[in-house]
């Protein structure tokens, strides 16, 4: 014990006794700090990437058909993965129930889909056809037809000007023709009279000449709506209401209303706003900035065909005021108008809200409108449905981020319509008409020798084709009877899912009670296989474990470097020790003595620097818990479960620390300490010579 | 290889089509005759053949056509295939692919060539019923009526999300779109064709840029098509084994079409489309048919 005692004090005294060992010292000390802070920050993005994704779509376990070709994959964007359909829910969510520590399970399906919107003037079109169809107040038709009138109008402008810069020929004569019948005053005295008439003119010779068709792109949940909104806490509705309870209807995700929805230019004065109010960015330093401007300035026409004559002059009046100009061409006004610095922007930006916003429909769609969605079903079908969209919602915390955002919720019965299972009766219709045609496919290996043996012409003769019978087994739809129906829990819940999302009243139990889950469908035969919510993140799941290989990785770089350094660096001492350990053997230091002394010196430093270490670290750490750490972009937004991370220290990284600095110490002191047990007295005498 | 005895093969009243491909045989193909019939015999053919294949292009012995005479097979073409008043025809469709059950559909098929119109109604299954295109001049429209709404599409629209596009059903303008060129004299099975590249002319709009043609040489009959993207790459590849014809008393001729198209995807291997047109009418259609409320009105 004694010896100890004295092993320690000279440690102690030594560990500033020569500059190699500061330096050793330092390596050590700069180890455990990247240990602690990095495994404390590895951590907590681990906890909140976990809130992120159990508190938006995936809860703490996920179950789906075990037969399925791929798993789960709720944060993949557009792929889609291939899961074979729960048949029935209702026959799974009972025994799934079962287990004490499920609070509840919601049936859900991951699908996309596609929102095409016509050009600007065919979608005015689609209004008046629909007005004119239900015979909708004179004062609504009146307006659309003089939108329109503008909107040709507009267009003539356009082309007069592409004519004078365009090769002789790029325009279809035709054209010209047709633009000038449609802004005649003859045209418009002539409407009422065969109003259908001349839409199918307009649609068909005018709108094709405004090139600016657009779709949008749609992830979304389908799902138990009522269900989903009691379940995951951090839901919030943020326009319009949630979907009343057994109604068909959409919640938009609030970062795609604005991203996907909102007229551009809007969505792009946004976007200067955030950067330059949030962000403290200047427009004169930042060219995505001055891209977005130049987009503004370019891109004026979406705004000129949504103003009716009336709300032109409106406009016109606000930016001529505002520009001190009296310049009469609006494109040219706005243009002048959106071309911002840092000094007007803010102006500019309220101006366009308070004075010309009214004017215009900010969002393609409003909360109560229809949306009209199309997926490819399984069966390879487009099938489209009409969904009344309630409102908007965000995931508390997560309001921006894209990829909490990505995803829209839709009840589960039109995601059944859009999936398109394959029932029974429709695989029976299909052999029916394949039969009856009697059509004989040939593969694509044996097309030119099966199909060109013989004779390629045969005179036939004429069949009275009669479109009624052909079309005698077509469904008579009554759209709106779907929109206003009331599914009962029952009807919604027998039914195909995709999967369900489970919630655990005790999520620290999330290991026992996916293997007491599991056990379950195996005993009952449910054919379900159950994962944590981590795998159910598809890739995105694993970043925490990617970053925590690149974490250890790192570290354990760090200390081989740091053990092969001390490695030498206590040889080397020890080297000039000999003398030293030699008079030591001289009189009557056992080798296990020098073993130790050479060991626990080694240790010593070590413990003093790592200790050192990882108070500076937690110092860190607490301070960083303190300030947070800002997510720089949309993806760290999303692993930070908010705009910043406060890590905690971890006990875990702490222990890790102090575990890893005496392994290797011990380590790199292990050879040059056997080394010094065989130092002997006469080389001390030796080298006394 | 005689290009002539198909263009009078119909027992009908006369017909345009035969004004069309009333040219004499190529003195191309007499000239390769008599040259073949002199060098024929023992080691001198080999060296002959070489000797001529450095000396004169190859095509002269391949029974190239001239432009014109493949301006002529095109208008052929869309001659036999255009119908003088309006046609409807039952057409089935059926649609393979990979890790999915078939899709059987089936649908009309309306057209009045004089006023480039098309449209087409789903009839079966149920779910599709009531769904269907409208060609008006440039604009193929796409009607459903689950959700009451009209979509502008391309030419490339796959119909129905088959293979086949709008030109599979439609009437055919190939003389007046392409320009085309000479590729080879080759076999397709039993069937001796001539195998044309067709380039888009400018300014037309058409689903492929670059197309390909096997025409039977006995009966003027496209055999296969390839369609090309404007890089090059094949897209599908189609084959029309069988051609009906069917008299038409408006047209005074008879009226030609494929009675089967068989479609490969080349973008998707897997994909593939059997198109079978099962019977063809021509009596007159509605004045007013070829209009959005037409379509709207069927499945109402």
């Amino acid at each position: 014990m004694s010896s100890l005692i004295l092993l320690l004090q000279t440690s102690f005294r030594n560990i500033f006794s020569s500059f190699l060992n500061v330096v050793i010292g330092l390596i050590i000390l700069f180890g455990t700090l990247f240990f602690v802070v990095g495994g404390s920050m590895v951590d907590s993005m681990d906890k909140s990437m976990s809130r992120s994704i159990i508190g938006s779509i995936a809860g703490n376990a996920q179950v789906y058909q075990a037969s399925s070709t791929d798993s789960p994959a709720l944060f993949e964007g557009w792929q889609i993965p291939d899961l074979d359909p729960i048949p029935d829910f209702s026959k799974v969510k009972g025994p799934l129930m079962s287990d004490p520590n499920v609070a509840a399970v919601v049936p859900e399906g991951i699908n996309t889909a596609i929102v095409v919107y016509g050009n600007t003037i065919d979608q005015i079109l689609e209004k008046l056809r629909k007005a004119e169809t239900n015979h909708e107040p004179k004062e609504k038709i009146e307006s659309l037809k003089s939108h329109i009138r503008q909107m040709v109008s507009v267009i003539q402008t356009d082309m007069g000007k592409l004519d004078k810069i365009a090769s002789k020929g790029a325009m279809d004569p035709e054209a010209y023709k047709d633009i000038s019948k449609a802004s005649s005053p003859a045209f418009w005295d002539s409407f009422n009279k065969d109003p259908f008439g001349h839409l199918e003119f307009l649609e068909n010779k005018i709108a094709y000449l405004v090139p600016d068709s657009d779709q949008i792109f749609l992830s979304y949940v389908g799902t138990d709506l009522d269900s989903f909104t009691k379940s995951f806490d951090r839901l919030q509705i943020v326009d319009g209401q949630a979907v009343p309870k057994g109604h068909r209807g959409m919640l938009l995700s609030k970062y795609v209303y604005e991203n996907q929805f909102k007229l551009k230019a809007a969505n792009r004065l946004d976007q200067i706003r955030e950067a330059v109010v949030e962000k403290n960015k200047k427009i004169a330093k930042d060219p995505d900035l001055q891209d977005l401007i130049k987009q503004n300035r370019n891109q004026t026409r979406e705004i000129v065909l949504q103003l009716d004559p009336l709300s032109t002059q409106k406009v016109m009046a606000v930016l001529q005021t505002t520009l001190g100009s009296k310049e009469t061409d609006l494109p040219k006004l706005l243009s002048a108008f959106f071309d911002t610095n840092d000094d007007n922007f803010l102006g500019r930006y309220k101006v366009f809200y308070d004075q010309i916003a009214p004017y215009l429909e900010l969002y393609r769609l409003k909360p109560g409108e229809m949306l009209t969605i199309k997926a490819y079903t399984k069966s390879g079908f487009v099938q489209a449905v009409n969904v009344k969209i309630y409102g908007t919602f965000q995931f508390k915390g997560l309001e921006k981020s894209s990829t909490a955002g990505s995803m829209s919720l839709m009840d589960l019965m039109s995601f059944r319509d859009l999936y398109g299972y394959v029932t029974p009766e429709k695989i029976a219709e299909t052999k029916s008409l394949e039969k009856a045609a009697g059509a004989q496919f040939v593969s694509r290996d044996k097309a030119e020798a099966d199909l060109f043996g013989g004779s390629d012409v045969e005179q036939t003769t004429q069949t009275k084709i009669n479109d009624k019978t052909e079309m005698g087994g077509g469904t008579k739809l009554k759209r709106a009877d779907l929109v206003n129906r009331v599914y009962s829990a029952d009807e919604m819940e027998q039914g195909v899912a995709m999967g369900a999302a489970i919630l655990l009243k005790d999520p620290s139990k999330l290991k026992e009670t996916m293997k007491n889950l599991q056990a379950i469908c195996d005993k009952d035969n449910l054919g379900l296989k159950v994962i944590d919510w981590q795998k159910a993140a598809g890739n995105l799941g694993q970043f925490v474990f990617v970053a925590k290989f690149i974490l250890y990785l790192a570290t354990a770089i760090i200390f081989v470097v740091a053990l092969v350094i001390i490695n030498n660096a206590v040889v080397m001492a020890t080297l000039q020790r000999v003398r030293e350990i030699g008079t030591m053997r001289a009189i009557g230091a056992q080798r296990t003595f020098v073993l130790s002394m050479v060991l626990i010196e080694t240790v010593v430093l070590g413990l003093v620097f790592g200790t050192v270490g990882v108070c500076l670290g937690s110092g860190f750490v607490l301070w960083l818990g303190h300030s947070g750490v800002p997510a720089g972009n949309d993806f760290l937004y999303f692993f930070f479960s908010g705009p910043r991370l406060y890590p905690g220290l971890s006990v875990g990284s702490l222990i890790g620390a102090f575990v890893v600095v005496l392994l290797v110490t011990c380590l790199s002191a292990l050879y040059p300490a056997v080394m010094a047990t065989r130092v002997q007295p006469i080389q001390a005498m030796a080298s006394e010579d | 290889m005689n290009r002539n005895h198909f263009y009078h093969q119909d027992t009908k009243a006369p017909s345009k089509t035969k004004e069309y491909f009333n040219f004499s045989k190529p003195k191309s193909n007499s000239l390769k005759a008599s040259l073949v019939s002199w060098c024929l015999g023992g080691e001198r053919l080999l060296k002959v053949s070489l000797l001529l294949a450095l000396m004169f292009p190859a095509a002269v012995f391949a029974g190239t056509l001239t432009k014109a005479e493949m301006v002529d097979v095109l208008k052929g073409i869309d001659l036999r295939i255009r119908s003088g008043g309006d046609y409807k025809a039952l057409v089935y469709l059926e649609q393979h692919q990979k890790d999915k059950p078939d899709v059987a559909q089936e649908a009309i098929v309306y057209r009045r060539d004089a006023d480039q119109k098309l449209m087409i109604l789903f009839t079966k299954p149920k779910t599709e019923a009531g769904k269907g295109y409208l060609r008006v001049d440039r604009n193929l429209w796409y009607y459903d009526p689950t959700v009451g709404k009209w979509e502008r599409r391309t030419d490339r629209e796959r119909i129905g999300g088959t293979d086949s596009n709008r030109e599979d059903f439609d009437q055919s303008n190939l003389a007046v779109q392409y320009e085309p060129a000479f590729a080879g004299e080759e076999k397709l099975g039993a069937f001796d064709v001539w195998h044309l590249k067709l380039t888009v002319k400018s300014g037309i709009d058409v689903a492929y840029p670059i197309v390909e043609f096997w025409v039977d040489e006995a009966t003027g009959n496209y055999l296969k098509r390839q369609d090309f993207a404007l890089s090059g790459r094949l897209m599908r590849t189609s084959y029309d084994p069988k051609w009906n014809k069917v008299y038409s008393d408006i047209k005074k001729d008879n009226l030609w079409f494929p009675k089967e198209i068989h479609i490969y995807d080349e973008i998707d291997k897997a994909n593939s489309t059997l198109v079978v047109i099962q019977s063809v009418d021509l009596s007159a259609l509605p004045e007013n048919m070829f209009t959005k409320a037409w379509l709207e009105t069927k499945s109402r």
